[in-house]
């Protein structure tokens, strides 16, 4: 056990735990984007900076998210050069996605409306926190999609923009992603998960009772491949017809 | 925000190790097997977070819940009277409020959640109920809808559905269970023109927990009714709750659809319906019902349905 300030009070922790992870468990707001539980940090987002002072007397501006704590470290989450600084990313944000509801929420509660940079593309709403590839990688195990290219050219693609190969169209990336720039609709016996940049479609299996579609068939064969002694029998019935 | 479609209920397999692992809800509860109930609560409580208050009138989820020293909740919870959990909660409310304007707590940004049973929210909780969204108190409050007044025996409420026997409302030979149509409890919500008014199932867990996050996000009172299977009251299998729940939505039995600011939005259509008989045949309380009954039964529901997405579809013009 250690401890730890923040914002002046003391808090005990593990070693190794995050900033964020200790603030969050004592009610101490600090906003984020790309950071869940599921899949490792990744600090890309910059919102959750935070002010730290070491005993070592080392101060610095950090990421909540990735920055581990030690004993007898100092931090504030809400002073003016955080706030200074936060108002500084939330404006790259809004510049860099124009059309999410989520970066304007948390933008709005810096006081933060308008932005002073040129706008990159109209109607973006990926803040490239790489979630969606995090989560196909670590949780789902596919690394179906990745970021590609570099700079402003950065993007969530499949790779060579057309290959949807690794997919099973289980939805995570979907779920996952903060700022819904990924969507997923279930129409006419077909999948269509939209990523910022591509379109990848699914045929779906229908139930043998009720003709419902329920499952795409990629996913059954997925299943089938991952877990011996699976049988595609199992994938017969829907969920609300089975016995 | 927007997320919620109709293809929540379609995530599977890997979404569930996505969702926050934190259960301000424990396990060990004294609930019966299979209770629909408390396994809303839980989602409500995983959606809801530490950072709350929760006030729970009288009823199964109170009981089951809270018995010294077998107390299942996380998070600071306060037990009232069957009548007056929305009233609690909005002293609460009034309390943090004040509290922050003094400067005794650093903000008042702390969700207030009030819970009842349809008992305690359709009938006697009613007009605390009211009066809270009327005065329009920043806080969500969540009706578990079985059906009755299940903690104390089943006895109908004005919740239990047209047909459904109860121990006051038995199925013999003069009378075929309830005599009554259910009460439209979200509507008389959203009559208090409130901003956020939804219907939740726990068989769709994505989508209730969504729209519990909605109903606290939105600034002023927020009303959600869950649909909540007692394989107790409903004499069904055990091993059902989350089946019964579903075929509940996909017969039209028990729509989900939400009310943002006045406009409906079905968020789980159901473009063609499965036959009620599936649905009914399941519960034994529906058991004494003739083809007949379930005939006028079903049309009902369908009409109810139909206006349901006429209303969806002429606002969403
Ligand atoms: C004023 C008052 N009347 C009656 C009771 C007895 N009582 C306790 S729980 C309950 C039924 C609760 O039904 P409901 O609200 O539907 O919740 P459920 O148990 O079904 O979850 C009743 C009648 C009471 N506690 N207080
Ligand atoms: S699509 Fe969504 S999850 Fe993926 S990088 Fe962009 S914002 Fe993050
Ligand atoms: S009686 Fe019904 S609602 Fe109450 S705990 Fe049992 S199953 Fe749940
Ligand atoms: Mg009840």
């Amino acid at each position: 056990m250690i401890t730890v300030n923040i914002n002046g009070k003391d808090y005990s922790a593990e070693k190794d735990e995050t900033v964020l992870a200790v603030a969050k468990r004592n009610f101490i707001y600090i906003p984020t984007f790309c950071h869940n539980e599921a899949v490792a940090d990744y600090g890309s987002c910059r919102i959750c900076m935070v002010e730290i002072w070491t005993k070592k007397g080392k101060n610095k501006l950090v990421t909540a998210c990735l920055f581990p704590v030690e004993d007898g470290l100092k931090v504030e989450t809400n002073n003016e050069r955080v706030l200074f600084i936060r108002k500084n990313i939330a404006e790259l944000l809004l510049a860099k996605c124009p059309a999410s509801a989520e970066v304007a929420e948390i933008a709005a509660q810096l006081g933060v409306y308008e932005t002073k940079y040129r706008i990159e593309k109209d109607g973006n709403k990926c803040i490239l926190c790489a979630l969606c590839t995090r989560v196909c990688d670590e949780v789902v195990g596919r690394k179906a999609i990745s970021l590609v290219n570099r700079g402003i050219n950065r993007e969530v693609a499949i790779p060579f923009y057309d290959n949807a190969a690794a997919c099973i169209a289980c939805g995570s990336c979907v779920y996952i992603c903060p700022t819904n720039a990924i969507t997923m609709t279930d129409k006419d016996g077909i999948r269509t998960i939209t990523m910022p940049n591509c379109e990848m479609k699914f045929a779906l299996r229908k139930c043998n009772s009720c003709g419902r579609e329920w499952i795409p068939e990629k996913q059954v064969k997925y299943f089938l491949s991952s877990a011996p002694g699976l049988t595609i029998e199992e994938f017969d019935l829907c969920q609300s017809c089975r016995k | 925000m927007e997320k919620m479609t109709n293809n929540m209920q379609n995530y599977n397999v890997f979404v569930p190790r996505i969702v926050d692992n934190d259960e301000p809800y424990s396990s060990g509860h004294r609930g019966c097997v299979g209770c629909g109930e408390v396994l809303a609560m839980r989602l409500v409580a995983k959606a809801i977070g530490r950072n709350a208050v929760v006030c729970a009138s009288t009823g199964c989820m109170e009981i089951i819940s809270s018995q010294f020293p077998y107390n299942s909740w996380k998070i600071p919870w306060i037990h009232t009277l069957f009548e007056n959990s929305a009233a609690v909660a909005s002293g609460i409310e009034a309390a943090y409020k004040v509290m922050a304007r003094k400067g005794k707590i650093p903000s008042a940004d702390i969700s207030v959640v009030a819970m009842g049973g349809d008992g305690g929210t359709f009938d006697i909780g009613l007009q605390a109920l009211s009066g809270a969204l009327e005065r329009g108190h920043d806080f969500l409050y969540v009706c578990y809808d079985n059906e009755a007044y299940m903690n104390t025996g089943v006895q109908r409420s004005s919740a239990t559905p047209f047909g459904a026997s109860t121990s006051t409302s038995p199925a013999g030979k003069r009378r075929s269970g309830q005599h009554a149509w259910k009460k439209n409890m979200p509507s008389i919500a959203a009559a208090h023109n409130i901003p956020y008014v939804a219907t939740a199932c726990p068989s769709y867990p994505y989508d209730l927990m969504e729209k519990v996050k909605k109903g606290l996000a939105v600034k002023g009172p927020a009303y959600i009714q869950i649909y909540s299977s007692c394989p107790t009251g409903w004499k069904c299998d055990s091993a059902d709750a989350v089946k019964v729940g579903r075929l509940a939505v996909e017969t039209g039995a028990y729509p989900m659809y939400e009310i943002v600011n006045g406009q409906v939005n079905i968020t789980i259509p159901t473009p063609e319906f499965r036959p009620l008989k599936e649905y009914l045949e399941i519960q034994r309380r529906f058991r004494h019902l003739t083809e007949e009954d379930i005939a006028v039964i079903e049309e009902r529901l369908h009409k109810e349905y139909r206006e349901l997405e006429e209303k969806s579809k002429c606002q969403n013009k």
